[in-house]
């Protein structure tokens, strides 16, 4: 089956964001497809490329990188709430005249019809909040 | 059919919100914070079962909280087990 | 969007206007499946209620007025638009005074409505 994400908590606080990146890897495992995850309000700044951790301590965003590089699972982060919490790609960075991105590359800054299409295309949307 | 998942502790609106549409042929899955509402011996819990609906609770988490044990009934799954619901389900709600 | 399908969905509105941007997230949502022609309905259900208080004036604090994008919704054809009765009752909101049209839901009637849709989104 089709699957999508949407999830709403920060990596850094919470467990959606933890949640929803075991979902998607067991998702896959049983042999389902990952259409998209769409990253919606704080949840954007699980793509920034800037968090520094202990070194005890494990980078929850990096399960997210991670699913992109082995599984090439889509990652947006919805452009509205980035820009808020400064997530900012190249192209957005350079159009509002700011010295650098913010945005691992892993991600795609985009609007929220990706989620709205994520919806229209795929068997079952799981969203991953608290 | 729903699948619920709840997320939040069972003191918050969530808990109540999820409540007031849970019914039997519903199933809720307990993760996050929402583990605690699978205490043994707690209304929240008490509430939950009162609702015939089928109840889970996601492992890992149960087991990062400290809870070795929760109340009859409510039975541990594990993320294989979650998308293994999800499949039998067509909609998921999320409570958190 | 070329070559979507259609699925309908449910937003499950659950949050305060202002307490945080989750309701101005689920309005937003609301809008975009609009604007792409995607069946989208909404139920107030909790706290997600206060949203439908009219009056609402955010003028003076630099928001947006979350009952005037409320009101915006007709225009974008999503005129489907429940509401959690007893949360209503909980606040003494007169659902005849909200922004948007709204049909009275008990929970049993919320949860019939639940299973039409083939997704819920709750924000």
């Amino acid at each position: 089956m089709i699957y999508s994400l949407l999830i709403l908590s920060p990596s850094v606080s919470g467990h959606g964001s933890r949640l929803g990146a075991e979902f998607a890897r067991s998702a896959i495992a049983r042999g389902h497809s990952i259409r998209r995850v769409f990253f919606l309000d704080a949840a954007t700044t699980a793509s920034s490329c800037n968090s520094i951790f202990a070194q005890d301590e494990l980078n929850p965003a990096q399960a997210w990188e991670a699913l992109h590089e082995e599984h090439a699972v889509e990652l947006v982060i919805c452009i509205s709430s980035a820009l808020k919490y400064g997530m900012l790609d190249d192209t957005e960075a350079d159009r509002h005249g700011r010295p650098c991105a913010s945005v691992n590359p892993a991600f795609t800054v985009s609007g929220l019809g990706q989620l709205v299409d994520a919806c229209a295309n795929s068997d079952r949307l799981m969203t991953f909040g608290g | 059919m729903v699948l619920h998942t709840l997320s939040a502790a069972p003191s918050g609106a969530a808990f109540n919100d999820c409540l007031k549409v849970l019914q039997a042929g519903d199933t809720l899955v307990l993760f996050g914070d929402g583990v605690y509402a699978a205490l043994e011996g707690t209304a929240a819990c008490d509430k939950l079962r009162a609702t015939q609906a089928e109840l889970f609770v996601l492992e890992s988490d149960a087991r990062l909280a400290g809870i070795a044990k929760t109340a009859a009934n409510i039975s541990w799954l594990d993320m294989d087990g979650l998308v293994a619901l999800t499949e039998r389900f067509p909609r998921q709600l999320a409570w958190y | 969007m070329p070559g979507a399908e259609k699925r309908s969905v449910l937003v499950v509105m659950r949050h305060s206007p202002y307490g945080s941007s989750l309701a101005k997230a689920a309005v937003d949502v609301a809008l975009a499946a609009g604007a792409f022609d995607q069946p989208v309905d909404l139920l107030f259900t909790g706290d997600g209620v206060l949203q439908l208080f009219p009056d609402q004036d955010s003028h003076s604090l630099g928001k947006k007025n979350m009952g005037r994008q409320l009101a915006s919704l007709p225009m974008y054809d999503i005129d489907r638009v429940y509401v959690d009765a007893e949360a209503a009752s909980r606040y003494n909101l007169d659902t005849a005074t909200s922004p948007v049209e709204a049909k009275l839901l008990d929970p049993r009637e919320m949860r019939q409505l639940m299973v039409g849709y083939d997704h819920l989104l709750g924000l």
